[in-house]
């Protein structure tokens, strides 16, 4: 039996479901590989780990990332001009997971595909990562079993997202995908991306009404720590989920504060979200 | 049915499970409804103006000196192309949904008119997206959109054209899934609506068989349409598929090179991939990034092929090919002097087919070629592909009149 990955270490501390309690939530931050280059993406990552991120999200880049709100597509679209490839990708993965911290890669299905799905999932585990998402592959297509069943060989969590509306009936057979919670289930997918509203990722707080009885019900049918993003740019607004997510996750912003006044304001930034004084 | 060729699917964000399974739901009791496909063709026959005609071109047939060829003039449709046909059948299915807002993406805008003609005609409010590269582009189409009272939409990311104005439109539709209604505007995107658009589009292929039995006493030979997403390919081929003896042929917009970038043809070199909520063939880079497509013709300016065109073509019963741009230009041009029909670019490229197999087959055979749209909305376009000086005066002079 394979041991624990990172995330998995993380999440297993006994103290983890009771973040919610204590209104402490784990902080995920969302980056873009080879935004806006190789080396300031690396740089990007240390910063985001020194000011305080327990995960790194770390997005492999997309010509077509239907998910995205444009501060995030667009930047994609900057990463690929400026040279960025899922084979670099995967080797910054490797300089971002040596800073430490768990690493989920997300990215869509169309790269994952065309490098063939075990031989990615297989190389992101080499590369150190912990987790996998992708938005876009529902696990009862073909891929999605193939990603399943890689994701169980190499020690990945294959993280479902889900969003507020997405009716109780569909969230069970998510939750059953990994064979149950009772069984692998529960180490196959490691935390549940809730994104606070349904649309796509972007700055602005409009989180759904209906988001904490969302939340309530997805963390009673997977029985994990849900994570929770989409819009978060504040402090304001990593507290109000304090409440509900174990996990709170934020990506546009750094995108945001990365084109406003460069890489060197990334650890602030990061800084003022999370501080919860 | 082989394992690997298996193109279709649902490859969406969890948040449009529920939609697309009430879609498909919804679809599928629509076509048990008989008040639904009556309403649906009475608005095809007394608002689009079916039938369509099946012209005889007699002239181009003895010229070419070969098998005898038919036009199934999707032209003649209201909005000037077979779009309108799958936007009525959808629009009725959003009423069924409780919709209250259609939107749609648009390339040339084709796609856009005919949304926002039906939206007008049905009650709906009307966003379009595209691309700010297209609607600079296609001017006059944003202008008949907006006076249609639709709103349009300008991408001002990736390519700035139609596989942009579709990422634009299925965020917004994942923004907005109580209200608004996504209308396809071809047989692409997550499973139900590659066959749901067939479905509609059918009537193409049924008329197809009934004008020409009436006419020749037999079915034809040979159907060609040109494909983009394969809307009118599907709908013209559907009721020939299980009838092997007829040979189903898509013509795929071959550019101006064979380089990836210069052409739009997934036969040349498409590769099998997952985009836009559908597995099928798509020209792509090694990365399995998306990549740029050209051709004339604004409609057949994508990287995709419908799911099920892709299977029929993996399986052997559809043949699929390409024509240039110079060749559908030519192909203009010769049926135009010909037959007294100016086709759009789009369909031009079945017609440039027709010019290479046609003399190669015999008088007693039969070619059906789909004139998928009528040329009007290319104007500008023909006249700049014919280099035509006093064209550019006009529109000089046009400029001058505004003033
Ligand atoms: C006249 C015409 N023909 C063909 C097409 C291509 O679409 P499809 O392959 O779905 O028929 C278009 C698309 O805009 C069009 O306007």
């Amino acid at each position: 039996m394979a041991g624990m990955n990172k995330l998995q270490t993380l999440l297993g501390d006994p103290s983890t479901l009771l973040r919610v309690k204590s209104g402490k939530p784990f902080f995920m931050a969302h980056m873009i590989a080879g935004y806006r280059s190789d080396s300031e993406s690396e740089q990007v990552a240390q910063a985001l780990v020194k000011g305080g991120a327990d995960i790194i999200e770390l997005q492999i880049p997309f010509s077509d990332p239907m998910a995205d709100g444009p501060t995030i597509a667009v930047a994609s679209e900057d990463a690929l001009k400026a040279g960025a490839t899922v084979a670099k990708s995967l080797e910054l993965l490797k300089k971002v997971a040596a800073f430490g911290k768990p690493v989920a890669v997300m990215s869509y299905t169309n790269p994952v595909f065309r490098y063939g799905i075990p031989k990615f999932v297989k190389t992101i585990a080499d590369a150190g990562a912990s987790a996998l998402i992708v938005p876009d592959c529902p696990f009862d297509t073909e891929e999605g079993q193939a990603l399943i069943a890689a994701c169980k060989e190499n020690n990945i969590c294959f993280i479902p997202v889900v969003s507020p509306g997405v009716p109780e009936e569909r969230l069970k057979q998510l939750a059953s995908a990994g064979g149950g919670s009772s069984s692998g289930g529960k180490d196959l997918l490691g935390f549940v991306y809730c994104t606070s509203r349904q649309g796509i990722t972007g700055a602005t707080s409009k989180f759904a009404k209906d988001l904490a009885d969302f939340a309530t019900l997805a963390k009673r049918v997977f029985n994990l720590p849900l994570a929770v993003g989409f819009g978060v740019k504040s402090k304001e607004d990593v507290q109000s989920l304090a409440k509900i997510a174990d996990i709170v996750i934020a990506g546009s912003v750094f995108v945001d504060a990365i084109k406003a006044s460069g890489i060197g304001t990334v650890e602030k930034t990061i800084r003022e979200i999370i501080q919860t004084e | 049915m082989s394992e690997k060729h298996t193109y279709g699917g649902a490859y969406v964000p969890e948040m449009l499970w529920e939609t697309l399974q009430k879609l498909d739901a919804e679809f599928e009791n629509a076509k048990k409804d008989t008040a639904f496909k009556s309403e649906f063709e009475n608005l095809l026959k007394n608002y689009s103006g079916r039938p369509t005609p099946l012209i005889f071109a007699a002239r181009a047939t003895e010229e070419l000196g070969g098998a005898k060829i038919y036009l199934k003039n999707e032209g003649a449709n209201h909005t000037g192309a077979h779009k309108i046909t799958h936007c009525l059948g959808q629009a009725l299915i959003a009423k069924r949904l409780g919709k209250k807002m259609l939107i749609a993406d648009t390339g040339a805008g084709q796609h856009g008119v005919a949304t926002a003609t039906v939206a007008a005609k049905l009650g709906f409010s009307c966003k379009i997206f595209m691309g700010r590269i297209d609607m600079e582009r296609q001017r006059p189409n944003v202008f008949l959109m907006e006076r249609l009272g639709a709103t349009v939409v300008p991408v001002e990311y990736g390519t700035k054209t139609l596989k942009d104005a579709v990422n634009e439109a299925l965020k917004f539709w994942m923004e907005n899934l109580d209200e608004a209604y996504f209308v396809i505007g071809s047989v692409v995107g997550p499973k139900p609506y590659p066959s749901m658009n067939r479905y509609f589009q059918s009537v193409i292929s049924r008329e197809i068989r009934a004008q020409l039995q009436e006419r020749e006493g037999k079915p034809p030979d040979v159907v060609v349409a040109c494909v983009g997403g394969g809307s009118n390919a599907m709908g013209s081929f559907d009721d020939f598929i299980h009838e092997k003896s007829v040979q189903l042929i898509g013509v795929e917009a071959g550019g101006r090179g064979k380089k990836l970038g210069e052409h739009a043809s997934r036969v040349l070199s498409g590769a099998e991939g997952i985009f836009q909520g559908y597995k099928s063939l798509f020209l792509q880079t090694e990365d399995g990034q998306i990549a740029p497509t050209h051709s004339i013709s604004a409609g057949l300016d994508y990287p995709g092929i419908g799911p099920e065109l892709a299977n029929l073509h993996a399986e052997g019963r559809v043949e699929l090919t390409y024509a240039t741009d110079d060749e559908a230009v030519a192909a203009v041009d010769f049926f135009a002097k010909l037959e007294g029909v100016i086709s759009a670019l789009e369909s031009a490229h079945a017609l440039a087919h027709v010019q290479k197999i046609a003399p190669k087959m015999p008088k007693d055979s039969i070619i059906v070629a789909t004139l998928s749209g009528r040329g009007d909305k290319d104007l500008f376009n023909f006249a700049r592909a014919f280099k035509d000086e006093s064209f550019r005066e006009f529109l000089k002079d046009e400029y001058g009149r505004y003033e």
